[in-house]
Formats: structure tokens, C-alpha cells, sequence
């Protein structure tokens, strides 16, 4: 169907304003009450909450990363396109991780996966680097912390450091 | 009440939403493949680790496997490129923000929960409301109105609800916190690395954007063209000096921005140099005289 540009200025008719004001009333209230009480599980109504907690001036700064061994031998990070989670997402499953280790040969699964070629894993450690604060300045001191480890042959998960 | 129904669906330029809506349709297969690239990871990762939301138990959503996430992926991308076209818009335009908004859920179940997304779903849901559009539209429409009026509620929502959910989860002494700090040692660029040896920096800035955030319902009230320009360019900025900081950018949120340019003044700059003279005024939109032979031009 082809139409012509036009030239006519289109009201709305009593019903489509009514629906239409009713569907925008709904909407801000959803998401005024996801603002208010919700939880990330309510999106799209849920709180808009990135970067919204206070980090203490002489708290350190957490920053987690997971490290490898592949099974040539080779040692070192591994980046989020590797893994297909971001490290937010291993951030935010981290308690599930830190009670389960075992669940880390999901991720040696989907690493697989995305990197058909290359030598899989047979270590996977998630590592927190901890950055000294003082007075919301960096000290340049960091420590690092292994939250969580799962080896290859053996999948019994090890206890929490 | 009235008067804020009245506002709500101004009737506001057809031309200005019909090139807002190409471009939104324009965007998807920009972010799918290219500027959000981490949801289509998610096709390779075990579905034990997938998280539902509240959504997703709801509306019985099917797991992520990999087919769906492919399946998602591709019907996403050809619908929305079909949608650009202009056909069928009320169809292809329901198709489109239903495979979004999965894409969507895919995208947030597995432990983190973005918001930079809210203004651009919006969007895709009332797009679909208003039928055949064309830029060289020249009427205004009440229910283009009500839509780019919906879009531009959210994009101020986003700011004004992340100020309110400061305040809820940091309390109001966020602003003297280390947030900008921590987002800086974790994801700082060398353009901003530097502003961590000056730490009441960092602080002034949160005082800034938390300041921003709750005044920004200002937004709506910028009437002329020129002051929704000169919105569109500050926010830009804002925007871009984040991703220039912490690679952190509202890609989506920023295309929703664009609801607010004047884009109806693409065709009057077409138009300037055919038959079209004068009445560039603003505010009527109704050409002075009736010249314009639609069908005996090419359509684009």
C-alpha cells in the first residue's frame, strides 16, 4: 500500500486519548513503584540503580576478574568475550559461585564454545583485586584474593578461602 | 488533569516522528550486532546460570538456549529492518518490541540488570501506535504527539528515577562517597585516570550529576526548537565525556534523546530548494501555501 505525504493535521478520538493517557498512567506508576520498592528482578520496572551505592571513602575498591590455566599450560585472565558473561554478571552470581565452585565448569563449558580452537581450560579461579583507598584516594596498594577455584579432573568444590 | 492530558498529546509534527521512528528501527541491528554485542554471548553460556527476572517466570519465557538467543537474534534484526521501511507499521512494529523486550530479558537474566534501556523500550512500544508515517508528512498529529511525548517522559524518568534510587540505596551522602572513584579504578580510560590523584574532583561531579539528575524535568519544559536542540547537545555531551571516562555509554538512551529534535526541518531544507519558499516559521507548521505535489516527486 502506498500513501501520499499529507497535508492533515489528525486528532484523536475520545477512546484513543482516554487508552492512550491510561497506558502512560500505568507505565509511570509501574515505574515509580520500581523506583520506590523494586528489585533488579523487575525490569524493565525496576529501581535504576547503576553506580547508586555509596562507596566509602577508605573502603577498598573491589574489582573481580577470573583467571585461567588452559590445558597448555598458559596462565592468565580471561577476557568477557570469553567466557559470553560480563564481570558484572560473575559479580552478580558471585555468592552462588563462592557457595558452588563447581559451577565454574559452566563457564569452562561456554568457553569452549566461544573458542572452539583454542586449548580449554582445566583451572578457573575468580580473583578480587582489592584497591586501598584513602580518603576516596587510590594508595596504589592493591591484594589479591582467590574468591573461587575449580579444577578439571577434579570437580569437588574446594573450600572458601 | 485536562491540562496535562492536553500536553501529553500536543499534536506535534507527523514528519518529526516518521524519521525518529526510522531511526530507532535503524539503531536495533546497530546494537545487536555491534554496540551491545555481550547479549548474543549469552547463546553460549549453559542455561544453568541463567537468572530469571520476574518477567520471565511471568510470562513463562523460554530459556535461553542456544537456539532461542539465535532465533531471537535474527527474527530481531530482519523485523526491524523490515519496520524501517515504513510498511506495515503497526504490525512489524508490535513484532519489533516484542522481540526486543525478549532480547531484553535475555540480555539482564543472568545477574546483572542494565538501565540504560528504559527510554529506548518505551519507544519501541509506542511507535507502533500511529500508524503510516511519511517525512514529508506535512500535518501534526495528536497521536505522533502522545508518542514522542511518552519517550521523552522516560528518557527525563531515567535520569530523574537513577537521582531518586541514589538516594534510596546510597543515601543522601552518596554524593560524598567514592562512587565516581571505584567506577574510575575499575574502568578508567587514560582520560580519566587522572582524576583519581585529585579526589574532591570526583566528589564535585557527583554533586553535579546528582544535582542534574533531580532537576532534570526541566528537560520537558524546553519548548522552542532551539532550546530542544540545545538539550539534545548538552546531554550529548554529558554522554560522551562518560564513555570518554569509564567506556560506559546509554547508546540506546541516547537514540530516544533524539525524539526531541526538531527532524521535521529535514524536509523544509529539502524542500528549500525547490519550489518551497519562506514560511520556515516554526510555529504553525502548516506550509502557507498548499504547492507541495507529493505524487510528482520521488518519494525520498
Amino acid at each position: 500500500m502506498r500513501v501520499a505525504a499529507t497535508d492533515r493535521d489528525t486528532t484523536l478520538g475520545t477512546t484513543g486519548r482516554a487508552v492512550r493517557l491510561l497506558a502512560a498512567a500505568v507505565v509511570l506508576v509501574l515505574a515509580t513503584a520500581g523506583t520506590v520498592w523494586g528489585q533488579d528482578s523487575a525490569f524493565p520496572f525496576g529501581p535504576f540503580r547503576m553506580y547508586s551505592t555509596r562507596s566509602g571513602t577508605d573502603v577498598p575498591v573491589n574489582s573481580t576478574r577470573i583467571d585461567a590455566i588452559t590445558a597448555a599450560g598458559v596462565r592468565g585472565p580471561i577476557a568477557d568475550a570469553d567466557t559470553g558473561l560480563r564481570r558484572a554478571e560473575i559479580e552478580g552470581q558471585l555468592p552462588r559461585l563462592i557457595a558452588d565452585p563447581s559451577l565454574l565448569e559452566l563457564i569452562a563449558q561456554s568457553y569452549v564454545r566461544r573458542n572452539p580452537d583454542r586449548p580449554p581450560l582445566i583451572r578457573i579461579e575468580i580473583v578480587v583485586r582489592r584497591y586501598e583507598l584513602r580518603a576516596g584516594a587510590a594508595t596504589g596498594q592493591y591484594s589479591d584474593t582467590v574468591l573461587a577455584a575449580w579444577d578439571a579432573d577434579d570437580t569437588t568444590p574446594e573450600p572458601v578461602p | 488533569m485536562r491540562r496535562l492530558g492536553r500536553w501529553w498529546t500536543e499534536p506535534l509534527p507527523m514528519a518529526r516522528f516518521a524519521v525518529f521512528r526510522v531511526v530507532v528501527y535503524l539503531f536495533i541491528p546497530v546494537d545487536v550486532l555491534l554496540t551491545t554485542p555481550w547479549v548474543a554471548w549469552h547463546a553460549d553460556v549453559p542455561t544453568e546460570l541463567y537468572q530469571p527476572l520476574v518477567v520471565g517466570g511471568l510470562l513463562n519465557l523460554p530459556l535461553p538456549t542456544r537456539l532461542v538467543v539465535l532465533g531471537v537474534q535474527w527474527a530481531l534484526i530482519v523485523t526491524a529492518l523490515l519496520a524501517a521501511t515504513g510498511r506495515s507499521p503497526r504490525l512489524l512494529g508490535a513484532l519489533v518490541f516484542l522481540l526486543y523486550f525478549e532480547w531484553m530479558v535475555i540480555a539482564m537474566s543472568y545477574g546483572k540488570v542494565d538501565h540504560d534501556r528504559f527510554a529506548f523500550l518505551v519507544a519501541l512500544a509506542v511507535l507502533p501506535t500511529v500508524g503510516v508515517a511519511r517525512w514529508r508528512d506535512r500535518g501534526r498529529s495528536e497521536a505522533a504527539g502522545w508518542a514522542l511525548r511518552c519517550v521523552q517522559v522516560a528518557v527525563v524518568l531515567t535520569y530523574f528515577f537513577a537521582a531518586w534510587a541514589k538516594v534510596r540505596f546510597g543515601g543522601w551522602d552518596w554524593v560524598t562517597g567514592a562512587t565516581l572513584t571505584r567506577a574510575v579504578i575499575r574502568r578508567g580510560t587514560m582520560w580519566a585516570d587522572w582524576t583519581l590523584d585529585v579526589p574532591n574532583l570526583l566528589v564535585g561531579a557527583q554533586w553535579l550529576l546528582l544535582g542534574f539528575e533531580l532537576l532534570s524535568p526541566l528537560i520537558l519544559l524546553a519548548r522552542s526548537g532551539r532550546a530542544r536542540v540545545a538539550v539534545v547537545a548538552f546531554l550529548l555531551g554529558f554522554h560522551l565525556m562518560t564513555y570518554a571516562a569509564i567506556t560506559i555509554i546509554f547508546l540506546p538512551h541516547v537514540v530516544a534523546l533524539l525524539s526531541m529534535l526538531p527532524w521535521e526541518r529535514l524536509r523544509r531544507v529539502t524542500e528549500d530548494s525547490a519550489e518551497d519558499s519562506g514560511d520556515a516559521g516554526a510555529a504553525s507548521g502548516t506550509p502557507s501555501s498548499p504547492v507541495s505535489a507529493p505524487g510528482g516527486r520521488p518519494d525520498r
